[in-house]
């Protein structure tokens, strides 16, 4: 049942962010699912694991709100896509900002770190460390 | 022996002729004349102490600033300038650039400024620090980010030599100060957060041609380790190490990307030609993925400086499991240890005990907790010399993915690197610390050549259950591993130490106060709020009859503002008081030093 909701979802990704509650305590978006706040769809999962393997937060913050970096939970908002993956591909060297495109995990990743990002910027994701959600 | 050796070496010192072989002499000659600030540390012991005592207890409540100057640059600023005569040599993070000012005039005599690879900036993440330069035989010698390290000539800032001491593009960059002891120059390497394999390096200062290099893991003969004469502390006693000491430690080939950095301040004894520094974390911070011992990380290294070869090693904390370094500096000092004379080498691990070992053969003596929060760990098993750690506390034992709450100190350790002081007046230690704990959860990483390996999220917050700051500053007595008064600060103290014979402690903070204590009783007497916030190391001279005071001002890194934004949100309630957060009231970015002295004549 959750699992062809998720489906759908990601069928859908090129429509309009379109943010729908299922049920209480779901938010949908065509980026990720998150239930509780915290219980997310398998890729924003891998987002998660995406974030923490490549230790964003030693320049980010624990949870996401900048340190000598800049906030995430800002920047997710400035940010488009295409230039949140240009920036993690390339870094910005001269601010300090790792480039990223000879991680394999990372590049492999960069949609579902992007989502992951994304529901935290936009609230939806409410705590840093997320669980998957089980049928 | 070694009186006879000693004498050799001081007339030459004091001898008119050409000394060209004996960089030691000139570094030694210069640092004996305490209104020259020569080393990093002051001296060759680590002590950071001064015979100056023009200010002092009586008239420190005078001290008003003399002269600023700014490095136009707004990173932390670790270390201090150095002074040699009339010229002071002032450096600064990344870029790492170099002023000489002549202190007749304040005017800059010469600047270099290395051409770095952008690169390296995040690879020094999370702050481009430098801890300062070394000065001799008419050189100062540059340990750039890029692990270049490079020799200019102390007249014109012209390069003499430059040599390439890692490879910038894997992780290996560096931080530390470079140290001339005798004829080399050495230095060690940073990125053990990046599977970086530690190593310190002695390289000529005459021409920059490495000498040797000795490993912190792997085969014997790549760690100038020999196996029947190279000894540690074991079963209640100093013996050989054994062949493959490291190798049969490590889980496969890990080694090679198992860390054991080196970025802290070297000391070295004449006597015993012995120089002394610790080695760093195990790669990665995820215990699970590297079983064994991991040595020699976490390990104090006794090593002869003309040939590298290991004299002795002691490990501190076997199997990391929560980032203890050990690269914290190795203080050496003649002291009387339970009662008995010893030719001491006192260490603060980050691991939260302090440590006193014999300095000529590494046995252990005292194995003391600096800070009675810490929890990690009941005791230290003298005879074993291991720590006693408490399951509970054990994040290998929790294993991957759990979260270890509780951890006391956190990964920034009861003291980072930042040095400790030692004043031979009173014996006792002078000791900045951290008293901040963590939750620690570590998980599984790949490692990716040139990417962050670290394995491990963590949370800090100020020490549950004590007076809700992140700092204390302590005298310690090493004689008998207790704590003589403990100074609460409301943040980190991340400032080295400078002790005076003017009965005087000096120390800075991170909201940016250099304060000055009454060492017999830590009474403070007098601070000054600074630009910044304070990291950099207090040092003082003299110059045309008066004695100064310095130290930079420029908050960063770790210990800086960062951490605030760092903090859970579920740990607030720990009694923390906002934490670092509170930082934010008190200061922001800085790059400055400030330069103190008494008003008027003398």
């Amino acid at each position: 049942m959750h699992r062809v909701k998720l489906a759908a979802a990601f069928f859908c990704a090129s429509a309009a962010i379109a943010v729908a509650e299922d049920k209480p305590g779901t938010v949908k978006t065509d980026l990720y699912t998150v239930t509780d706040g915290y219980k997310v769809d398998a890729n924003t999962m891998k987002g998660f694991r995406t974030w923490r393997a490549a230790a964003c937060d030693r320049c980010h913050g624990a949870n996401q709100e900048g340190l000598v970096g800049p906030s995430l939970i800002n920047s997710l908002k400035i940010l488009t896509k295409d230039e949140f993956k240009a920036t993690v591909t390339e870094g910005r060297l001269e601010k300090g900002m790792v480039a990223f495109k000879t991680s394999q995990q990372v590049m492999d990743n960069l949609d579902n770190l992007y989502a992951y990002l994304k529901g935290r910027s936009d609230g939806a994701i409410t705590r840093t460390k997320v669980e998957e959600l089980k049928e | 022996m070694k009186c006879t050796y000693k004498q050799v070496v001081v007339s030459l010192a004091l001898a008119t002729a050409p000394l060209a072989a004996f960089a030691n002499a000139d570094v030694e000659k210069l640092t004996a004349d305490p209104k020259n600030w020569a080393m990093q540390a002051g001296d060759m012991y680590n002590q950071r102490y001064s015979k100056l005592k023009q200010v002092n207890d009586s008239n420190v409540n005078k001290l008003q600033v003399a002269w600023m100057f700014s490095t136009g640059v707004l990173r932390g600023h670790e270390g201090s300038p150095l002074v040699i005569g009339d010229m002071m040599y002032i450096h600064s993070p990344f870029p790492n650039k170099v002023f000489a000012m002549d202190l007749n005039t304040n005017k800059i005599v010469w600047k270099y400024e290395p051409k770095q690879d952008p690169a390296v900036i995040p690879q020094m993440c999370c702050d481009t620090v430098n801890r300062g330069l070394a000065y001799g035989e008419g050189k100062v010698v540059l340990q750039q980010a890029d692990s270049t390290l490079v020799a200019l000539d102390a007249k014109t800032g012209k390069v003499v030599w430059s040599v390439k001491n890692g490879d910038p593009k894997l992780g290996a960059v560096n931080t530390n100060a470079p140290h001339i002891f005798k004829d080399k120059v050495i230095t060690g390497i940073s990125g053990g957060e990046w599977g970086v394999r530690g190593f310190v390096a002695a390289y000529n200062l005459k021409d920059g041609k490495m000498a040797w290099k000795g490993y912190s893991t792997g085969p014997d003969e790549e760690m100038l380790i020999d196996p029947n004469t190279t000894t540690t502390w074991a079963d209640g006693k100093v013996q050989p190490v054994g062949a493959n000491s490291s190798l049969k430690t490590w889980k496969e080939d890990q080694w090679k990307i198992g860390g054991g950095t080196t970025w802290g301040w070297y000391s070295y004894d004449k006597a015993l030609n012995l120089m002394y520094y610790g080695t760093g974390n195990p790669s990665t911070w995820n215990p699970a993925q590297r079983p064994g011992d991991n040595k020699w990380s976490m390990t104090i290294f006794a090593r002869d400086v003309d040939t590298g070869k290991a004299k002795w090693v002691y490990q501190m904390t076997p199997y990391d499991e929560w980032d203890f370094d050990g690269i914290n500096e190795m203080i050496l000092a003649d002291i009387n240890v339970k009662g008995k004379p010893t030719k001491a080498l006192v260490h603060f691990d980050r691991n939260g005990f302090g440590y006193t070992l014999d300095r000529t053969n590494g046995a252990l003596l005292v194995a003391e907790k600096y800070d009675p929060k810490v929890n990690w760990a009941t005791h230290v098993d003298m005879k074993s010399g291991r720590p006693q750690v408490v399951a509970k506390y054990s994040t290998a034992q929790n294993g991957p993915d759990v979260n270890t709450k509780g951890v006391c100190p956190a990964a920034l350790g009861s003291k980072d690197q930042q040095p400790a002081a030692y004043s031979p007046d009173t014996k006792l230690f002078y000791v900045p610390t951290n008293h901040v704990c963590m939750d620690y959860e570590p998980f599984a990483v790949e490692y990716t050549a040139g990417q962050p390996y670290v394995g491990a999220t963590l949370s800090m917050y100020p020490a549950p259950g004590s007076h809700g700051g992140m700092g204390n500053f302590i005298a310690w007595d090493a004689g008998a591993g207790k704590i003589v008064y403990s100074i609460p600060e409301k943040f980190s103290v991340w400032s080295g130490a400078l002790a005076t014979a003017g009965n005087l402690v000096f120390y800075g903070t991170l909201e940016g106060y250099l304060k000055a204590i009454r060492k017999s009783d830590g009474k403070e007497l007098w601070k000054f709020k600074t630009p910044s916030g304070i990291i950099g190391n207090v040092f003082t001279y003299e110059h045309k009859g008066k004695q100064y005071v310095g130290v930079y001002s420029g908050i960063g890194g770790w210990a800086g503002i960062g951490m605030a934004a760092g903090l859970e949100k579920d740990t607030d309630g720990l009694g923390a008081v906002g934490g670092y957060r509170e930082l934010n009231q008190y200061t922001d970015l800085g790059g400055s030093l400030t330069v103190f002295a008494i008003p008027g004549g003398n």
